[in-house]
């Protein structure tokens, strides 16, 4: 016998809402409040700190990561527009698009650690060092885990729309709505730690 | 060209402004933080204060309209809502932490005297 979890596509009647759809939502105010330690801790330490010196990071880069981030986040929602529209080429175009630009702020983020490491300066370095890679390694560890479930549903996942296309599309739109948050949790990271 | 498919060519043409916009909000935040808004050395506050107003602003139109918080069911915002209030708790947490000696003319530092009135109130 074939059985069929619940409320995978319909709304359940009680909540309005496909059940993935909810549970994603919940854990992403867990993530508002895994975020929101830090940002507290940063304030704290901001306000308190001496010397805060952040003169040693870079501007330019860090405004084309939110560029690109801003861009990939655009690139997400049409690759779920797409799918609403029945298009899956270009379903894989847009996807495609949003891991290229979650690669590349990777590899931005890359360059300017790689930068801060040959000049000595470490989370050990002083107190804004330690929150600035705390922040932004957290920060980059969200965008790691965006890519394998975006690559997820890129290639191997990509079989389901065979199968059930209206799951699969609800499976996008709940990867794009953490991919949002990744980039929203970004927008405040980007002038607290580098232009205030 | 049926309903749907009109919504959606809306939509996307949303989200194509919605990018523009964020785009701008970006580059305004970069040229903003350059501005020195206080000749004191307490400027950092306005700094701080005009740099949170853009980078909620950019905030409020990826989770409205990427997000679809702008047209999501009850539940999601009522959840939502209890999220932010524990969060504004979370922030002000250190602030508690620090009441006790808020309006308080007290030099922590200020001598030996004082040091050891706080260590013998504490203990």
């Amino acid at each position: 016998m074939d059985i069929k979890i619940p409320f995978n596509e319909e709304l359940r009647p009680d909540t309005g809402l496909y059940n993935a759809k909810l549970g994603v939502w919940l854990f992403l105010a867990s993530e508002v409040m895994l975020f929101g330690a830090l940002f507290s801790a940063y304030v704290l330490l901001r306000v308190a700190a001496p010397i805060w010196d952040n003169s040693i990071l870079n501007i330019p880069m860090a405004t084309i990561n939110t560029v690109v981030l801003i861009t990939s986040s655009v690139t997400m929602i049409m690759s779920w527009v797409s799918l609403k529209m029945k298009n899956l080429e270009k379903y894989k175009l847009y996807m495609g698009l949003t891991i290229l630009c979650s690669v590349v702020f990777l590899i931005i983020k890359y360059f300017e650690y790689s930068s801060k490491f040959e000049h000595g300066y470490y989370p050990s370095t002083n107190t804004f060092l330690a929150i600035y890679f705390t922040m932004t390694g957290l920060h980059m560890l969200h965008v790691l885990g965006g890519i394998v479930v975006n690559f997820y549903l890129w290639i191997p996942g990509v079989k389901m729309w065979e199968t059930e296309p209206e799951r699969f599309t609800n499976r996008i739109e709940i990867a794009g709505l953490y991919w949002h948050f990744v980039d929203l949790v970004w927008i405040f990271l980007f002038p607290a730690l580098y232009l205030l | 060209m049926s309903d749907s498919d009109h919504d959606i060519k809306k939509h996307i043409s949303v989200y194509r402004n919605v990018f523009l916009a964020l785009l701008f909000f970006t580059v305004l935040t970069v040229l903003v933080s350059y501005v020195e808004f206080d000749a004191t050395e307490r400027y950092i506050a306005g700094a701080v204060f005009i740099g949170l107003i853009i980078a909620s602003a950019k905030g409020y139109l990826v989770a409205a309209h990427f997000m679809h918080l702008n047209n999501e069911k009850p539940m999601i915002n009522w959840s939502l809502i209890l999220t932010v209030i524990f969060f504004i708790v979370l922030l002000f947490m250190p602030l508690l932490w620090d009441m006790n000696n808020m309006g308080k003319d007290v030099d922590y530092w200020g001598g030996e005297d004082q040091k050891l009135e706080i260590y013998h109130d504490v203990n």
